[in-house]
């Protein structure tokens, strides 16, 4: 008995140490498309925000989904512009190991209303009303996007405006999705 | 950034003038000089307080846009741009300054926060085909402003440099 639960025990090992060398073989294979770039800086930090309806959204509490961190503000252009294209992502992609999570930069409450129903999106925003979460988070202009993986580590950046709906960008995140299932 | 503002402005001769483009086969770049009240504009639609507006007005406002064309990194260093003006050294405040000049003046942080989106980075890296761009804040001449570049490229600085230089920038004064 006792060889055999031995026997037990290292063919479980193997098979852990087979799952985990697949999970970051696939987190290496997986290059991003143009206009995304790896940015593997390690732990996001953690910030506990407001959005418009008066819900509080703490980042540490979203692990196990995939989270798409985006910074915008109403008074930057492409912003403005990529803002459908985000929301026509959020169409595409409802998943729950998916989740849109989006911080407005240094503006009021009553801006962001307003800005949010003159483009006419249903996407709701956090918002950094001192911005002193993007200064943590010190993204490099605006907009900028961050892919963060189910274990809350960033793992790649895009700056500047997307078209996100683009399928080479939804073939993308689904493949993130599923490479850590 | 900032693309919503108007590309023309007049300078001090009331001259319509296009944006400066500059064009090698590594590196695209492009400047379009604000003048004060475009930038006043800009900032007091945003609730940024008097005594900001005060000093932001007196000073000159050139949007930054650089485009990677090259197939490798390309490394801005603003630390690396010499601007000078008649022959002598233009000095251009480091995002650092304005930064502890607000907090010394108890300006809220969200319009300090704003304020520095709106400005260049001081450094940062261009992959292949990106594009970023923002302010250069620098003090108000009416002369023409010279500016020589030098950026470093490859993945640790060590390719050849890129040396850009220009005197084509000025300062935009609004109309009288």
């Amino acid at each position: 008995m006792k060889s055999l639960s031995g026997f037990i025990k290292l063919n479980a090992l193997i098979v852990i140490i087979l799952i985990n060398a697949s999970v970051a073989a696939n987190e290496i294979d997986i290059k991003p498309p143009f206009g995304i770039r790896n940015h593997d800086i390690g732990i996001a930090p953690d910030f506990t925000l407001q959005d418009i309806d008066g819900e509080t959204f703490t980042l540490n509490q979203s692990k196990g989904q995939w989270i798409f961190l985006h910074f915008w503000a109403s008074w930057c252009g492409p912003c403005r512009e990529e803002m459908p294209a985000i929301q026509r992502l959020s169409d595409k992609t409802q998943d729950n190991k998916f989740n849109i999570v989006m911080i407005n930069t240094a503006e009021d409450e009553d801006t962001i209303f307003e800005f949010l129903a003159t483009i006419d999106v249903d996407l709701n925003s956090l918002m950094d009303t001192d911005g002193q979460v993007t200064e943590v988070w010190k993204p490099r202009g605006l907009p900028t996007t961050f892919l963060i993986n189910p274990k809350g580590e960033i793992k790649y950046q895009a700056i500047g405006g997307r078209e996100w709906d683009n399928p080479v960008y939804i073939q993308f995140i689904r493949t993130l999705i599923v490479s850590d299932d | 950034m900032l693309n919503t503002l108007p590309l023309l402005v007049v300078i001090a001769n009331m001259q319509v003038v296009q944006p400066v483009i500059i064009k090698t086969p590594d590196l695209e770049l492009e400047f379009t000089a604000r003048t004060p009240n475009q930038m006043g504009s800009f900032y007091e639609a945003r609730g940024f307080p008097k005594s900001m507006l005060n000093i932001l007005k007196k000073h000159c406002y050139i949007t930054a846009g650089l485009t990677n064309m090259s197939d490798q990194k390309i490394w801005l260093d603003l630390s690396r741009w010499e601007f000078s003006s008649a022959g002598k050294p233009l000095k251009r405040e480091h995002r650092d300054y304005w930064k502890k000049r607000w907090q010394d003046m108890g300006i809220p942080l969200n319009k300090q926060s704003t304020f520095r989106w709106t400005l260049i980075p001081e450094s940062l890296d261009y992959l292949p085909g990106e594009h970023e761009g923002g302010n250069l804040v620098l003090p108000f001449t009416n002369q023409p402003i010279t500016l020589k570049a030098t950026f470093s490229t490859g993945e640790n600085k060590q390719g050849k440099e890129i040396i850009i230089t220009t005197d084509q920038l000025f300062c935009a004064e609004d109309e009288q």
